[in-house]
């Protein structure tokens, strides 16, 4: 086969652009590492001088309490990726298999919402978690987030392909509606959830316009609300930011590290082919 | 699936336990701040609210709020009452102005203050005459810093800085370092050409009033015939050249913070924060403070941020917040807590004070007061007209146009931003 | 079908009754705003259509539409092309570890909070401390002004974007790829079909949703890009990357004008709708089993 021939020049070319693209947070990981006259010295110097040092990291831990930030993130981000992915997936099936009136007009309505911008909803939004009493609070943090667009979007998606057979089949067998989504779609989804609960996360966790409204007391704050206060009216303080953002975007990794495993996986022993 | 539904039964556990409890505390006067960069000005309100609270059962909690973004942040709590700060820091004109959010300062406080602040910031935290909000920040008007190394190596005398814009002109050259291409290497003016064209507004100023123009009109009411005036256009013209005529500025250069305090920049006009921020973030750089050289007229004091703190009218707790400013005004507070930051203090009083003599730019501050006050803008929709003007500004700065014409679009803008 | 409508119809209702009751009626009220001014003093005063007149003829709107587009030309079809040779190239590597670890890589910028990618971005684009002008400068080429230029700061913020999102999209391909059984290949293999014929004729058709759901998603997304322009350039310089949304955010809460800045919501919630709409039908096509 001709592909052959052109597989080392595409694993190089793959290799390349992943170099390319991860570049920019290994600068962002460097400058962590740099003290204020570092990052600015001329002629450009790409290492730290001491890789060992930890001030900006710590200065970061000590100026505010980053350690109950990542906490708040962690959870608020955590309940978001798993209500979305259970709201998604039961969407997704309604809409990728069933026919019922008001079809088109719900899912195009949903789909519709990813088309507000945030920051003219964002008031009356406000107003409304402040009556419900919600406002710097989890359940207030949240409110905006338990369930995504795209997760139903990419729900509807993968759950379309799956052969409608087997679902008429379970049906003929006398499975409930529910039994059928329960056993037969989720399980031929799995890599499909596992995109979601992902991406969700991510999304949820670097989000900060919201948060930034509805967040008061220090102790409700996000992760990214303490990564911009090291940025202010008059000056960005790099070495602190890109110290926050490394250790913001660890947990992140872990999760993705986690899940990267269910998608690969579950995609070889979904044994859907044919 | 148990393992999901472990996680869900913690997470709601965790989030009930978690919820923020409001029973048995002492009141609290909550205090909302942008000015994330002034942690030890910030606690001190905290600081003094305990003493506060010994007198009163009031305490202060002090939020602050990321710069980025607080308007919106702010106007939603303000609309929504109930979760509005009882205190805020913000400009006048515009909570109070655009909007009727602030409560009025009581008489004899706002007397106290009237009395106690220099003459050029004696509208700084009034709306239509009427007082309600205290200005927090003196010195956040420009004046020159020049890097005393440069200035020697260019056979300058540090000591003797420019004291008009002409001199300033022609030293600026002196300082100006070209490359073989022509291309500056170090740049006589450190020049803030990015960001919001407020900003830029704010930086352009002075150059504006040395030049005698002004933005608007006196009763802020109209701009053409102001912001494009002779002066006006000729000031700008002055400032473009600067880039693109002598090039002893550049648009290539990265902020003028950081160029200033990597030495490839020999001045810069910069409010009384900064020797705090060179001291700290570029220590090897000896540098002096000076009044801004003056041209038809002086800049003088002038500024497009007024920040004050104000009572939110919709507070359960109005009183006893005044209570607290009322506490807290006072010469020896204000002294206490503009040098715990290391910034000026506001009460005239203290501008002899031992930390007052005692800072680099004790002299310049001095003469900067002495001249006459420049106009100033404190009108609901300055930050409109400031970018509509800013943005005529930079278009200049980067040769998109000529000053004249960019500036007879600007006023014209300006004047159906203001008919509106 | 009685009990199949009724099934359809419970299983969308959590997600239906969600985005009602979040984000319904707040939008309500924002459409509703947009025929209100507030005037000085904070009360609002109903204006009828004035102000989608005032915004529609105001030539600042239309710069940021203006800029708004020609962003999207320059971020989407790069982003998509090039998340489909990724997911493409990636599939090709024959060992799972490898496939993630590469994909992975690609996977990165995407959990990055997009403020401080733009932050760490805009130290790269710098044109005195930037890492990118020093290794141009290797090159011989000379230095240049990215986000300080006129001329520049679109593209480097349309790169900054594709950037950010390619690893997003060249996940959905590939979660895609790997689910096309292998037979079909193989059959045309059989049939004596070049590596390029069997792209067009299996790899693409059978991955036109997630082409078409990724388009559309990336439209939206890029339509609405904020937080990099807010967090570099403010709009500037000049206004040449004041987008819609920077825009609306400032007439909103810079200049306090609600009632301007519901319009400019309408428009873009419209412009959107539209759009996806003909996308969804121009594009989709039914794929058989």
């Amino acid at each position: 086969m001709k592909t052959a021939r052109f597989g080392w020049l595409t694993a190089a070319l793959v290799a390349a652009g992943a170099l390319c693209v991860v570049f920019p947070l290994f600068w962002m990981a460097v400058t962590s590492l740099k003290t204020v006259p570092e990052i600015q010295r001329l002629p450009l110097q790409v290492f730290p001088d001491r890789w060992s040092n930890l001030d900006n990291y710590r200065e970061v831990f000590q100026r505010q309490p980053f350690g109950r930030f990542l906490l708040n993130s962690a959870l608020v981000a955590s309940v978001a990726a798993l209500s979305s992915a259970v709201v998604s997936s039961l969407a997704g099936y309604g809409f990728a298999k069933f026919r019922f009136p008001g079809h088109a007009v719900f899912f195009f309505g949903i789909v519709g919402i990813l088309m507000v911008p945030f920051q003219s909803v964002v008031v009356p939004l406000y107003l409304w978690i402040n009556r419900l009493g919600l406002l710097d609070t989890y359940p207030g943090i949240l409110a905006p987030d338990l369930v995504s667009v795209f997760g139903v979007f990419l729900m509807r998606q993968a759950i379309e392909v799956v052969p409608s057979d087997y679902v008429d089949a379970a049906r003929i067998d006398g499975a409930s509606e529910f039994g059928i989504f329960w056993r037969v779609i989720l399980p031929a989804v799995k890599p499909a959830i596992a995109t979601l609960v992902i991406v969700k996360f991510m999304w949820t966790w670097n989000e900060l316009f919201w948060p930034l409204v509805v967040v008061n007391s220090p102790t409700m704050k996000v992760v990214t609300l303490g990564l911009v206060s090291f940025t202010n009216m008059y000056f960005i303080e790099y070495n602190l930011v890109t110290a926050a953002a490394v250790v913001s975007v660890l947990p992140i990794l872990a999760v993705f590290l986690a899940c990267q495993k269910w998608i690969v996986r579950g995609v070889v022993m979904s044994g859907l082919k044919g | 699936m148990r393992g999901v539904r472990t996680v869900a039964v913690t997470a709601v556990v965790a989030m009930a336990l978690a919820a923020p409890s409001s029973w048995a505390q002492p009141k609290k006067l909550v205090f909302w701040t942008h000015w994330e960069q002034n942690p030890e000005f910030n606690k001190f309100y905290e600081t003094r609210g305990k003493d506060f609270g010994q007198k009163t059962g009031y305490e202060v909690q002090v939020v602050t709020v990321p710069y980025q973004g607080y308007e919106a942040k702010y106007l939603a709590a303000l609309m929504g009452k109930s979760g509005a700060p009882d205190i805020f820091m913000g400009m006048t004109h515009h909570w109070c102005g655009q909007y009727d959010f602030c409560d009025k300062m009581p008489a004899d406080l706002a007397r106290t203050w009237d009395e106690n602040l220099p003459k050029y910031m004696l509208n700084v935290g009034k709306w239509k005459g009427t007082r309600y909000g205290i200005p927090i920040e003196h010195g956040n008007f420009q004046q020159m810093y020049i890097d005393t190394e440069l200035f020697k190596k260019a056979g300058l005398d540090p000591d003797k800085p420019p004291k008009t814009l002409d001199d300033w002109l022609a030293a600026m050259k002196k300082l100006t370092v070209l490359d073989a291409k022509g291309e500056p290497t170090q740049v006589g003016f450190a020049l803030r050409h990015k960001g919001h064209p407020v900003g830029i507004t704010d930086k352009f100023l002075p150059f504006a009033h040395a030049f005698g123009a002004r933005m608007l009109s006196p009763n802020l009411e109209k701009a053409t015939g102001f912001a494009n005036s002779a002066e006006m256009v000729a000031a700008l013209q002055f400032y473009s050249d600067l880039v693109n005529k002598h090039k002893v500025a550049s648009t290539a250069f990265p902020t003028p913070e950081d160029a200033f305090g990597q030495k490839r920049a020999a001045t810069i006009f910069r409010e009384s924060w900064f020797f705090g921020w060179v001291k700290k973030n570029a220590p090897d750089v000896a540098f002096k403070v000076y009044a801004l050289p003056c041209g038809k007229t002086c800049p003088g004091a002038g500024n497009l941020f007024p920040w004050t703190n104000m009572v939110a009218k919709s507070s359960p707790h109005k009183q006893a917040a005044w209570d607290f400013m009322k506490f807290i005004s006072n010469a020896k507070d204000d002294l206490d807590q503009h040098q715990a930051q290391g910034i000026l203090p506001v009460w005239t009083a203290n501008l002899d004070s031992a930390y007052v003599k005692s800072r680099p730019d004790y002299q310049s501050t001095q003469e900067m007061l002495r001249q006459p006050v420049p106009p100033e803008y404190y009108h609901p929709k300055s930050n409109e007209l400031a970018t509509a003007f800013g943005e005529a500004v930079v278009a200049a700065l980067y040769g998109k146009g000529q000053p004249k014409p960019l500036l007879d679009e600007a006023a014209a803008k300006m004047d159906r931003i203001l008919r509106d | 079908m009685d009990r199949q409508r009724r099934a359809g119809l419970l299983f969308v209702l959590p997600a239906v009754v969600y985005f009602g009751g979040v984000f319904l009626v707040p939008l309500v009220e924002s459409v509703i705003g947009s025929f209100y001014r507030t005037v000085p003093g904070g009360l609002s005063q109903f204006v009828g259509t004035r102000l989608y007149v005032k915004v529609l003829t105001d030539p600042t709107f239309w710069q940021a539409v203006g800029n708004t587009l020609s962003l999207l030309v320059m971020s989407v079809p790069v982003t998509v092309v090039v998340a489909l040779a990724v997911a493409l190239g990636l599939h090709r590597l024959r060992s799972l570890e490898a496939r993630s670890a590469w994909a992975a890589m690609y996977f990165l910028p995407f959990s990055v909070s997009l403020v401080a990618a733009a932050l760490v971005w805009q130290w790269i684009y710098d044109p005195v401390y930037g890492v990118l002008n020093h290794a141009l400068a290797g090159l011989g080429v000379p230095p240049l002004k990215w986000l300080q230029s006129l001329d520049l700061v679109r593209p480097s913020l349309a790169a900054v974007n594709v950037w950010a999102r390619l690893g997003f999209d060249t996940m959905i391909f590939l979660a895609a790829l790997q689910a096309i059984p292998a037979e079909y290949y193989e059959a045309a293999a059989i049939d004596g079909a070049s590596a390029w014929q069997a792209l067009r004729r299996i790899t693409l058709p059978l991955l036109n949703p997630q082409i078409v759901m990724v388009a559309i998603l990336e439209l939206i997304f890029n339509f609405k890009i904020f937080d990099t322009v807010y967090a570099t350039t403010q709009g500037g310089p000049a206004g040449a990357s004041q987008t819609v949304i920077m825009l609306l955010y400032d007439t909103a809460f810079k200049y306090f004008r609600l009632g301007d800045a519901s319009v400019m919501a309408v428009f873009v919630f419209v412009s959107l709708l539209l759009v996806t709409l003909l996308q969804w039908r121009l594009f989709r096509r039914q794929v058989e089993y």
